[in-house]
């Protein structure tokens, strides 16, 4: 029984930074690289299944990135993780969510999990669609957003729970192999204590590329995506001011703002 | 004239022969105690010492014949201890002399000096040293009966009446069975004395030289006065001298299963004595799988046997400032906790299975995990535990494994991982470490493009927490004016890991020293300096073992001597009434009592110290990692205590600290019990600044006065 666990190295930004010369992203010298919140989730979401497992269940973490989303995997083989994949290859860069899913749909028929769980989104792109685009791709049922799940490892169904508008809570039965896009706050992720990191450090990674896996280079990046960032920018800042003063001085003030407003733009 | 203590004097062949079995019996028992207890030790993980074992026995020796850690801080106490113990070994000299002369020398070699003068002699010092000893046991069974210090309350924080541990009656019924059988022995001794002195009053030496042993002649006439003939001395003689006999006999045989034991684990354990028990925490060695206790056997012999050394004499209870804010900590019950457990588990000649050896928990003689949270590993049990029990690493070791289970609280999770992300606790980018250098007239040096005199070390919440920002920028002030060529690491410095490493999370603590040791490696400087006694404490006592080795100092003897040396100016004294607050890492720590109080003298300033002061001063709260755990809603406060004793100064102006943890504590905590407008609290170099600027503008007194 094995259950796979989507993970991606975020980046999150630094204080001030600059943003690339090609004006598409931002200088990875500004990025603070981290585990997407989410995914921690999802990992602790399998990892319970595994130990509440009378048979053995096998936890695989996977991540599509170069080389600095091992940490992110070394974060999963340090919390219980049993095994880590990532999947590079230089043709994958500039891919966008789909065809980051067609990658781990791949890696899914090649590991055949019964379930595979990513994040609902990730918190530096934030499209919330790689993990149902990967549904998609297997012809899996799948299912977004999950808040509470009951599964018995090798059952051919699972039970779970969406929050929807207002409260409601939407109960829903799933045929495995499922993808189940796992919502934040739907258990309290383990602590990775740095000991178990270093520790971590001597499992090993195992490294796919685009033809591990059976896959055209044309398939991924730019010319595998169905989007492209064109341009990534900062926008003009709006601004506020609280006008103080009495009923004179803010009429005053007031007048002045439109005046200024209607000048510049004549 | 040659006199001699008759000994077994018109005893059966029979009876002597019965009394040396009993007494064999009893050393064997003795010994067999010994060796059970020792194999208990032996279960420990094994330690290597530093240093020489003579050097090593003569600073317990000292410590004993002085009696100086029991005395601190319990003058009476510690007189009486000093009456029982020197009373007790004298008498125990004494029979040992006997023994000597009556069972070694004499029947070996033929050698007797026990008569005579020097028999005479030894009767004298035997007597009083047994006045000795009633008078100590006396007051013991005065102060624990009468006085009832709240320290000698066994009563738990750390349990519910209803729990099966809760219970510590059998400490008490042991306490007084310990004092009275000593009495009693003292007694019959003297009676003893008196009915042989009665027996034998018909021949001369011996009735004329009576008063030789002064309290056995008072009680012999008092008996004779009574009427006690010859005949009836002799009788009452033997019948007390088995009495006396047999007492010393079971005395001795129960020393290693009871608290007498002490004489010896507390002996042991002083030897044993780290002086950097809580500066430097063990190493977790690279290769070792577990990480912290769990088990019982993952403490070491040592610590085991400072299990055994336990007193409950109570000064580290009540010295706790997690037990009097109510936490459900002692240091104590942590220590007798663990005794019990070990006892329990490893006393038989078999190990139980491991699970059975689990000291986490709630169970009879485990630690629960709340216990272990709210230790702010102030290091106020260390310091007065008279027989150098050392609780903040057994602590720390129990917390260890707590990290690694992630058994903590949701917000020290959050907050070890930022720490882990960003390399400070404020979850701030690196980036902005030395953001505050920006609101200077004059640049700071970066010490790592650029060598400098002095590195200043400056710590997160010194770097970070807007407040002590004002402090920061005030010290970089006074070095630029003093002239000092300072520089600082900028976004090179990480979080120096003191806290963190006291909280119990070891890996995260490695790689924050490893990071600093290397950017200090980057740069060039002769001492570091820093205004945070956290960072101060594990650079200087911790980051050796990580191939750190630096000269450094708190800020308070740099400044005290650039004020010295008249680099720094004083423009005016400031005349406040003040009280200090000993930062525990400074203090208890690192021993920097007396700087800040030099310094604040030099300000002109009156200082009026607290109750709690120096050695003995009452931790704010914010050690071992608690500044980053919420306390509970409602709850009492360290700070919040310490407020109160501050308030109690009639007068105060200004409550000093030098310590960011303590500013943003103690600010806090003036607002929240209503002293706000009474006092203020100020760091030292706040108020150095005052002095130094010429203008008036907004000082402290108006403050007071508003
Ligand atoms: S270190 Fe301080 S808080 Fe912790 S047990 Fe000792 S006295 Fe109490
Ligand atoms: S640990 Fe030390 S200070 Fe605390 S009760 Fe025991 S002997 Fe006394």
């Amino acid at each position: 029984m094995k259950l796979l666990v989507a993970v991606k190295q975020v980046a999150a930004l630094d204080e001030d930074f600059e943003i690339r010369a090609d004006g598409r992203d931002v200088e990875a010298d500004f990025l603070i690289r981290d585990v997407n919140e989410w995914d921690d989730y999802s990992l602790e979401e399998a990892l319970k299944i595994k130990e509440a497992a009378a048979s053995p269940v096998e936890v695989v973490a996977v991540s599509v990135g170069p080389e600095d989303a091992d940490e992110a995997l070394r974060k999963c083989l340090a919390k219980g993780a049993d095994r880590a994949i990532r999947v590079w290859d230089e043709a994958i860069e500039g891919s966008d969510s789909i065809a980051i899913a067609r990658v781990l749909a791949a890696v899914a028929r090649k590991e055949s999990p019964q379930m595979l769980f990513a994040g609902v989104q990730s918190s530096d792109h934030a499209f919330a669609s790689t993990g149902v685009a990967t549904a998609a791709f297997l012809d899996w049922p799948h299912a977004a957003v999950v808040a509470n799940l009951t599964y018995t490892p090798g059952g051919d169904t699972a039970v779970f729970r969406r929050e929807l508008e207002g409260g409601v809570l939407h109960e829903m039965q799933i045929e495995c192999p499922a993808v189940l896009t796992i919502q934040l706050g739907i258990n309290t992720p383990r602590y990775a204590s740095l000991r178990s990191i270093k520790q971590a450090a001597a499992k090993p990674i195992e490294v796919l590329s685009l033809q591990d896996l059976g896959i055209a280079a044309p398939d991924v990046g730019e010319s595998g995506s169905l989007s492209r960032v064109r341009r990534m920018y900062i926008p003009d800042k709006g601004r506020a001011e609280m006008i103080e003063g009495d009923v004179e001085e803010q009429a005053a003030r007031l007048a002045q703002i439109i005046k200024d407003a209607i000048g510049g733009a004549a | 004239m040659d006199l001699t203590r008759i000994l077994f004097e018109d005893f059966a062949p029979a009876a002597i022969g019965l009394f040396y079995v009993l007494a064999c019996a009893a050393v064997a028992t003795f010994g067999y105690g010994v060796y059970v207890q020792v194999r208990k030790y032996g279960r420990g993980v094994p330690v290597a010492f530093s240093g020489e074992l003579l050097a090593r026995f003569k600073a317990m020796l000292g410590t004993v014949l002085t009696h100086r850690t029991i005395a601190r801080r319990d003058r009476m106490a510690g007189g009486a201890h000093r009456l029982i113990f020197y009373g007790f070994l004298l008498l125990f000299l004494g029979t040992a002399t006997i023994t000597l002369d009556y069972d070694i020398l004499g029947p070996l070699f033929g050698v007797h000096f026990w008569h005579g003068k020097f028999y005479l002699g030894f009767s004298l010092v035997l007597d009083v040293a047994g006045v000795l000893l009633t008078a100590g046991l006396i007051y013991m069974m005065y102060r624990r009966g009468w006085l009832r210090p709240p320290k000698l309350d066994y009563a738990r924080p750390d349990r519910q009446p209803a729990d099966p541990d809760y219970d510590r009656s059998a400490y008490r019924r042991e306490d007084w069975a310990f004092l009275w059988t000593l009495v009693v022995i003292a007694a019959t001794g003297y009676f003893l004395e008196a009915a042989r002195l009665v027996w034998l009053a018909d021949k001369p030496d011996i009735w004329d030289t009576r008063w030789w042993s002064p309290a056995g002649a008072v009680l012999a006439e008092g008996l004779r006065a009574a009427g006690m003939t010859n005949t009836g001395g002799a009788a009452l003689r033997l019948e007390l001298w088995w009495l006396h006999g047999l007492l010393a006999l079971v005395f001795i045989a129960l020393i290693p299963f009871t608290k007498v034991k002490h004489i010896f684990t507390a002996a042991g354990s002083l030897m044993l004595r780290d002086p950097l028990a809580a500066q430097r925490l063990p190493r977790v060695p690279e290769e070792e799988k577990r990480v912290g206790a769990q088990y019982i056997t993952d403490f070491s012999w040592k610590q085991l046997l400072n299990l055994d050394a336990c007193t409950k004499c109570g000064r580290c209870h009540e010295a706790c400032p997690a037990r009097a804010t109510g936490a459900p900590l002692s240091p104590r019950d942590v220590i007798l906790s663990l005794r019990e457990f070990a006892n329990k588990t490893l006393s038989s000649a078999d190990l139980p299975p491991e699970v059975e050896l689990d000291v986490h928990g709630k169970g009879p003689g485990q630690v629960a995990m709340e216990t272990l949270w709210a230790c702010r590993t102030c290091m106020a049990c260390v310091e007065v535990c008279p027989v150098a029990i050392e609780h903040v690493p057994v602590i720390v070791q129990m917390r260890r494994k707590l990290v690694e289970e992630g058994q903590m609280d949701p917000q020290l999770k959050k907050t070890l991982q930022t720490i882990h992300k960003t390399g400070n606790s404020f979850g701030e980018s690196k980036r902005k470490r030395a953001a505050w250098t920006k609101a200077l007239p004059f640049p700071v040096r970066d010490a790592r493009k650029e060598p400098v005199d002095v590195l200043w070390f400056v710590g997160d919440y010194a770097s970070f927490d807007p407040r002590n920002q004002k402090v920061t920028q005030g010290f970089a002030s006074l070095l630029h004016e003093a002239g000092v060529n300072y520089g600082i690491l900028y976004e090179g410095e990480s979080n120096a890991g003191n806290d963190v490493r006291r909280v119990g999370e070891e890996g995260l603590y490695e790689t924050l020293a490893a990071a600093n040791v290397k950017a200090m490696a980057g740069a060039a400087f002769k001492s570091i300096v820093t205004t945070d006694p956290h960072s101060f404490n594990t650079i200087r006592n911790e980051y050796p073992d990580f191939g750190g080795r630096y000269e450094i100092q708190h800020y308070t003897t740099l400044v005290l001597k650039l004020l010295q040396e008249g680099r720094v100016k004083l423009a005016r004294k400031l005349g406040l009434r003040v009280t200090f607050h000993d930062p525990c890492h400074l203090g208890r720590f690192n021993k920097g009592y007396e700087a800040p109080r030099d310094i604040l003298r030099l300000l002109g300033c009156e200082l009026v110290e607290m109750g709690r002061c120096r050695a003995n001063s009452f931790c704010c709260g914010a050690g071992g990692g608690r500044i980053w755990i919420p306390d509970p809603v409602g709850a009492d406060k360290p700070a919040h205590n310490r407020m109160r004793e501050a308030a109690a100064i009639p007068g105060l102006q200004v409550y000093v600290v030098s310590c960011p943890k303590d500013l943003t504590m103690f600010e806090d905590a003036l607002k929240t019990t209503g002293n706000e407008g009474k006092f203020v609290v100020r760091e030292l170099i706040e108020l150095l600044r005052e002095a130094i600027e010429q203008e008036q503008a907004a000082p402290t007194p108006g403050v007071v006065a508003a």
